[in-house]
């Protein structure tokens, strides 16, 4: 759990409201946002209901906190609790090159829990785009994600591995809207891409605003 | 619509309620669209839309048998609406090179997104709503690609490039893009956007698009 968890009732008791939250993210991710009832958030998480409207006053209450729950701990483990500077591989001393292309892929709806957290992911958009509420919520993910990103460019320019006159902020945005705008089409099941052509469109656009030979970060 | 117009034109003919055959339906269309961007598609009521039509619950029900039909008719209605507006510049742009910087000035200036988000949200889970989503994406990825396929043989553009490729990596940058916009991200402005466009689509037609008379000026 981030420090700055928005539910104090898990404060108090995380274990139980944690469950609660995850059952209520497997079920958005199986069957749509607005096919999950109360009933069976409990019965997945082995409560009772009276226990899921004592941590959460309303369904819209439990969807929204399922929402920020997924992206705070998708984010925390994914980009680092702290500045999310990056760099994994490079700060242990391998390729900075290695790290984006790993980056890239972890990024995408490969199946599993990838394309779960982007079933969330979308779901998340749609919510903000209509509740404004949400979207600090949002805002504060793409930062995340585009430090994380800028993060991982700035190794390479430190590693000598990029060009020292790469554009470093402008490559993070493409790659953040790129990966964006290919991974849904990946998770529709666009029969024009499947999650590894976006893997590697991502990567050759990228490596062409980076300056570098195309296949470089297909790894 | 278009494309239906004579089967709706036969089915009015033989509707046992004529007197609804008044009832624009542009308006209804519009109304649905406010009103899906409000409150999201699953709390939309037909009556909702009948209402902010200035019409009755039966004359909305007489066109669209369902809100999700609805959802799609709002889309293809809101992306006609900004075809002919961007058609007629379109045609009287001379090069293919005028064509894409058009086409990516206007995208930027009407980035907000909230209806497409609604159906992939849909797509999701519904595959009705999903080969819905993938028509309107191959014709706008058409669109692009006839465009770039114009100025290869023309040209302006790098005699190398694939226009499929091309098209499908800038309409993933629109999207990505587009979704930050309609999430209202504070850090991209239409000028932001255009910029980063224009530069990907330079980077992937091998062509400078910055050149020949000003395009500048929303539709």
């Amino acid at each position: 759990m981030s420090p700055d968890d928005p539910t104090p009732a898990a404060e108090q008791d995380p274990p139980a409201a944690t469950r609660i939250l995850e059952a209520a993210c497997e079920l958005i991710a199986a069957e749509g946002i607005e096919e999950v009832r109360i009933a069976r958030v409990a019965q997945r998480a082995g409560a009772s209901t009276s226990l899921v409207h004592h941590y959460f006053s309303t369904r819209e209450d439990l969807l929204e906190q399922a929402l920020v729950h997924s992206f705070e701990q998708a984010g925390d483990e994914r980009f680092g609790d702290g500045d999310g500077a990056g760099g994994g591989d490079a700060a242990r001393g391998g390729s900075a090159l290695d790290a984006l292309a790993a980056a890239i892929r972890e990024s995408l709806p490969y199946p599993g829990r990838q394309e779960r957290e982007w079933v969330l992911w979308v779901e998340l958009w749609i919510r903000a785009v209509r509740e404004p509420g949400l979207r600090p919520v949002a805002a504060r993910m793409y930062e995340r994600y585009r430090t994380w990103m800028t993060g991982l460019i700035t190794a390479g320019v430190e590693s000598g591995e990029l060009g020292a006159d790469v554009d470093v902020e402008g490559a993070a945005e493409l790659a953040v809207a790129l990966l964006d705008g290919a991974g849904v089409r990946a998770m529709l099941g666009d029969p024009g891409m499947d999650v590894d052509d976006a893997r590697r469109l991502v990567a050759a656009q990228l490596a062409g605003a980076l300056g570098i030979d195309p296949g470089r970060l297909e790894g | 619509m278009r494309a239906d117009g004579a089967s709706e034109e036969r089915a009015a003919a033989v509707s046992p309620r004529p007197a609804i055959d008044h009832v624009r339906k542009p308006q209804i269309l519009e109304a649905a669209a406010a009103v899906i961007i409000e409150r999201g598609l699953t709390a939309t009521r037909i009556s909702d839309v009948a209402e902010r039509a200035g019409t009755s619950p039966a004359a909305v029900l007489y066109w669209f048998e369902t809100r999700e039909r609805l959802l799609t008719a709002a889309l293809i209605a809101d992306e006609e609406d900004f075809a002919e507006r961007v058609g007629e510049r379109l045609d009287r742009a001379a090069t293919a090179t005028e064509k894409l910087r058009l086409l990516i000035e206007a995208t930027a200036a009407e980035s907000r997104i909230d209806l497409w988000v609604e159906l992939w949200a849909r797509s999701l889970h519904d595959p009705v709503a999903a080969r819905d989503r993938l028509r309107r994406d191959d014709q706008w990825r058409g669109l692009l690609a006839e465009v770039i396929s114009a100025g290869r043989a023309a040209g302006e553009f790098d005699a190398s490039v694939d226009p499929d490729r091309a098209a499908l990596s800038l309409a993933a940058l629109m999207d990505g893009l587009s979704v930050q916009a309609t999430l209202e991200d504070p850090g991209l402005t239409e000028e932001a956007m255009a910029s980063i466009l224009l530069d990907h689509a330079e980077a992937v037609v091998g062509s400078s698009l910055r050149i020949g008379p000003a395009m500048a000026g929303a539709a």
